[in-house]
């Protein structure tokens, strides 16, 4: 038996084993080495050949990934590692570090109870390392942290011990700070990360070795042999007597939780269920005999199996024939294969049980942030929460109209693995709408339709999703639409909300959709901590996206009835807003008074939904809209010779600079700039430093287009669209 | 008469300018009056309302025989009337309406605009399916409250208020005359498809599911109520069944249709019901 074949009949074994068991992911900013690590700690458990590792890349196993050089997947390996005479089952996921993806990585943490952060010695933590722990510390996943390329930081930019455990320190202290605004209010404290506890590691990925304070006094490897090694370029030495795999894994296993840990404080914040029910107990102690409960994080196409859905079991076990709800499904459905992944392989097994991660097949109708059990009626997990809004749009059409069935079924397979892509299409022509969280997520979107499945597409030239919003409010000037017939007439109110409501409206903390009668007054008191007005929220209608619809009338003779209708016409605005049919953003739209027909026959569908749109959209234009554009944040690190050149093509696409660190004869470019100017930027950045800049982008919330530019900007999206190029006057919506 | 101001009439003679809303009584043409068809005859323009209520095909085709020619005029020309306004602000126009112009509430929506912009007015009634109604049923015409009619649903929407109304109306004593919608698309833009008995049947009975016992006439199932339908009323396929709901949501045949929801029946009301039975 190979050693791989060993370790995966190991692995099947010590699955049982469920305070045996760490779930975890590896958080980092992109070309940090994530992916070099991964590959490393897999070679370290014999998965794959040491020669190998830091050149294969396993997880990265999309041709694409490889190709840029970037994860795209979070793909899951399963490995076993060795303690004392203790075997360990670590279940890695691995998460994309460009944000492009940022759907995945919140994904990927609901499977994992514990995080590596990985920052780099040279850059320090990034913007997106950031988001990604954010991330994490909201999902309650427990960080310890890994600075990578020490060895750059000794060998090229020569500092002295002295200078290396300031930079740490530095790099701690931030991470900490993090942890203190974002973990769990019971976890603030004794998740900080050390030296001391051994919750911090620092090494070198690519030159496999790694080191952190209990491994110091275990192996007698010290901060000076640690210079010297670098210095004299015998890494391998080093490797040898700290291996990295090692390193971390013992990190993992010490200070990372087992599921059964874990998930006592864990479900309560992913489970809105009965704790004391039966299903409640069995997630609460990880019970492998309770009933099931899985929850699908990713899916993916296998060429030969169709799709995987890839999950964490919190109780139960899932065996092959077993049959199951994926809940919001139609009927229940048979689990075909059961496997555990090991990087690219799915390796087949009669059953995995709670605590691991899962790969099932034959459970099409699971999509990411599925629950999988066995009872139709269980209550669902927490929807997945994801901080992306798509802000680029691409139009996508098969070449070949023989391809349009083939086409339409594999767009409704990627929207439903990849939550933070947008799909809409046209049935009839073929034509289909992406919308996504950049350029690049949709370029490698097309890419996959064209490889994996096969089919050439026409695409379209990006195009930015602006927002539309308010810049005031029609307090006391209520605007009042009539219906077709003229005998309904709706009279609204709209205003701004406030920036930390909208934001918190993005998260999903009040959720999204039309609020049930008794939901209202909850919802109502979550706003009233914001500082609203209670008694107004709690007439809350409808929320959709970071819009809200309130009732603001009293006694106002069947207006319950119209209930749905006027939240349908509010749903079509928020779609769709006045100025340039772009979505709405940040609007609170209150109904303050309705004139309603007796008979219900006079103010249906066709009456009510026309007229609240138009009373909607009066009062938006009434409160003088705005167009909000998407920018990104951007940093740029290239050689101080040509970084001229760097400044020069961001200022150029009305990026703004603010701040331009200098590093040795690195030079580093950090600014903000507007998403509609980067398309092609790659490519000028690249000329404009023969090839020499690394640049990372991060999409960075909206700012109000410049008023210089609203009347170009709306005239060519309203052109685009077919509509008229001049913006709609109030008075269009009066009768 | 000031001039150029609408006045409500019914007894001008078509000289001048202006819309005349007609009457045409509820589907049969016999049942037009003279003088809804002299009127129509001399206006130089006819429509054909065809959004509120519909006309059977057969009486369509022979419209044109009793009035002259005409055209036929959807939602749209009705609920943005400005074309049909200005043609009558110069010459003499006829709206043709299937029963009585001002029984639908859209045509008083035209009198205020004609109003507004000075354009002269006149109704000719015409006899309705609800007087028909009433008076083929045999109850007691001072024994009806308000009438309702069931709306198509849509999704989610479903208003319950002509449900509440009935029960209301019954425990006031009050016999309810039903209409059905006549457009589930509720677009207006084609030729309705007017809701079979069956479907009224199972729509009050959502609505039944949907309001808390806000009767005790709930206390038995709907289906178990006693009704009368009433088809066609006007033309030549008129029919009026008395039953259970249940038994008159099987009935297959007819195109346009209305029920009679009877409170407790007083006097003779009760053998002219069973009268009109079902036969077994």
């Amino acid at each position: 038996m190979g050693r791989k074949e060993d370790n995966i009949k190991r692995a099947t074994e010590v699955m049982h084993d469920r305070e045996k068991i760490r779930n975890l992911a590896i958080a980092a900013h992109i070309d940090h080495g994530k992916t070099t690590l991964s590959d490393n700690l897999i070679a370290g458990a014999g998965m794959m050949s040491e020669e190998l590792a830091g050149k294969s890349r396993v997880l990265d196993f999309d041709d694409q990934e490889s190709a840029r050089g970037i994860t795209i997947n979070a793909a899951s390996a399963s490995m076993v590692h060795t303690v004392g005479t203790d075997d360990y089952l670590i279940n890695l996921i691995d998460t994309p570090g460009h944000v492009d993806f940022g759907g995945d990585v919140t994904r990927a943490m609901r499977a994992v109870d514990g995080c590596i952060i990985l920052t780099c010695a040279v850059e320090g933590a990034m913007p997106q390392t950031e988001t990604v722990v954010r991330q994490a510390l909201k999902e309650k996943v427990k960080p310890v942290l890994f600075i990578n390329k020490v060895d750059r930081l000794i060998n090229e930019l020569q500092v002295t011990p002295e200078d290396m455990m300031s930079r740490f320190e530095e790099q701690i202290t931030k991470v900490n700070t993090l942890i203190r605004l974002f973990a769990p209010p019971e976890h603030k404290i004794d998740w900080q990360v050390s030296v001391l506890d051994g919750t911090v590691a620092f090494g070198s990925a690519f030159h496999n070795w790694g080191i952190t304070a209990p491994y110091m006094q275990k192996s007698g490897v010290n901060f000076t042999q640690i210079f010297e090694y670098c210095h004299n370029e015998e890494q391998k030495e080093l490797a040898k007597k700290a291996p990295v795999h090692e390193v971390l894994l013992d990190m993992a296993v010490d200070k990372l939780p087992s599921p059964i840990v874990a998930q006592k404080y864990r479900i309560p914040n992913i489970w809105q269920g009965d704790l004391e029910s039966e299903t409640g107990m069995a997630m609460l102690s990880c019970d492998s005999e309770g009933p099931l409960s899985l929850m699908i994080t990713k899916i993916w196409m296998d060429p030969h199996a169709g799709e995987v859905a890839v999950g964490r079991i919190y109780s139960g076990t899932i065996k092959h024939g077993d049959s199951v709800w994926a809940l919001g499904g139609a009927k229940s459905e048979r689990v075909q294969q059961v496997s555990m992944m090991v990087g690219s392989d799915r390796i087949q097994v009669p059953e995995v049980s709670s605590g691991n991660i899962v790969a099932l097949t034959g459970v099409r109708s699971a999509a990411a942030g599925v629950t999988v059990t066995r009872d139709e009626d269980a209550t669902p997990f927490e929807p997945i929460r994801h901080y992306s809004e798509p802000v680029v749009t691409v139009a996508v059409e098969p070449k070949s109209m023989k391809d349009l069935p083939k086409f339409i079924d594999a767009l409704r397979t990627l929207g439903k693995a990849d939550a933070s892509l947008e799909v809409s299409t046209n049935q009839e022509t073929g034509e289909a709408l992406l919308a996504g969280m950049g350029e690049l997520h949709l370029e490698i979107t097309v890419y996959r339709l064209e490889e994996e499945q096969g089919i050439k597409v026409t695409v379209s030239e990006p195009i930015v999703v602006y927002r539309e919003s308010i810049s005031s409010n029609n307090t006391g000037r209520a605007f009042e639409g009539k219906s077709p017939n003229r005998h309904n007439r709706f009279y609204i109110e709209t205003e701004p909300l406030p920036d930390d409501v909208t934001d918190a409206l993005r998260e999903g903390t009040f959720g999204d959709g039309a609020v049930r009668n008794k939901d209202a007054k909850g919802i109502g008191d979550r706003f009233a901590e914001f500082g609203m007005n209670k008694d107004l929220m709690r007439k809350i209608y409808a929320i959709n996206g970071t819009n809200v619809l309130v009732n603001d009338t009293k006694g106002i003779q069947n207006l319950h009835e119209t209930r749905e209708l006027i939240i349908e016409g509010f749903n079509d605005v928020c779609k769709k807003g006045p100025v340039a049919e772009e979505p709405l953003m940040g609007v609170m739209v209150r109904l303050v008074d309705a004139k309603l027909h007796e008979d219900a026959i006079h103010r249906g569908p066709a009456q009510t939904i026309p007229a609240v749109r138009k009373a909607v959209k009066g009062a938006l234009l009434r409160s003088k809209s705005v167009i909000f554009e998407p920018i990104q944040n951007i940093r740029i690190d290239a050689p101080n010779d040509v970084i001229g050149g760097v400044t020069r093509e961001v200022t150029t696409r009305r990026g703004v600079i603010e701040d331009m660190p200098i590093e040795g004869n690195t030079a580093s470019v950090i600014g903000v700039m507007p998403v509609a100017e980067s398309f092609g930027f790659s490519n000028d950045i690249r000329a404009a430093t023969q090839g020499r800049a690394v640049w990372n982008t991060e999409n960075a919330g909206y700012v109000h287009l410049p008023p210089s530019l609203f009347h170009k900007v709306t005239a060519e999206i309203r052109e685009r669209k077919g509509l008229k190029s001049e913006i709609p006057d109030e008075l269009q919506y009066t009768d | 008469m000031c001039s150029g101001a609408a006045r409500f009439t019914m007894t001008d003679g078509v000289g001048g300018p202006g819309l005349w809303l007609i009457g045409i009584g509820p589907g049969d043409l016999d049942h037009m009056t003279e003088r809804a068809r002299s009127v129509a005859r001399e206006c130089s323009k006819r429509f054909l309302e065809g959004y509120t209520a519909v006309l059977p095909p057969s009486e369509e085709e022979r419209l044109e025989s009793v009035v002259g020619s005409w055209e036929k005029l959807m939602r749209n020309g009705v609920e943005k009337p400005n074309k049909l306004l200005k043609l009558a602000s110069k010459r003499p126009v006829a709206l043709l309406i299937v029963g009585d112009p001002m029984q639908a509430t859209t045509h008083i929506d035209l009198e205020e605009r004609c109003a507004e912009e000075g354009i002269n007015f006149h109704v000719i009634p015409g006899l309705t399916a609800t007087a028909l109604a009433v008076s083929l049923s045999g109850l007691q015409s001072y024994r009806f409250g308000r009438q309702v009619t069931i709306p198509f649903s849509a999704g989610d929407y479903l208003p319950t208020s002509p449900l509440e109304m009935i029960c209301k109306n019954k425990e006031s004593g009050l016999h309810t005359l039903v209409l059905l919608d006549l457009d589930p698309t509720g677009m207006g833009l084609e030729t309705p498809r007017p809701m079979v008995p069956g479907e009224a049947v199972a729509l009050l009975e959502r609505m039944g599911e949907r309001t808390e016992s806000i009767s005790s006439s709930l206390d038995q199932p709907i289906r178990n109520w006693v009704g009368m339908l009433l088809s066609d009323l006007g033309t030549e396929e008129e029919q009026v069944v008395s039953g259970t709901l249940g038994e008159l949501s099987e009935i297959g045949i007819g195109y346009v249709h209305a029920f009679i929801l009877p409170a407790e029946f007083s006097g003779m009301e009760e053998s002219a019901f069973e009268r009109r039975r079902l036969p077994n």
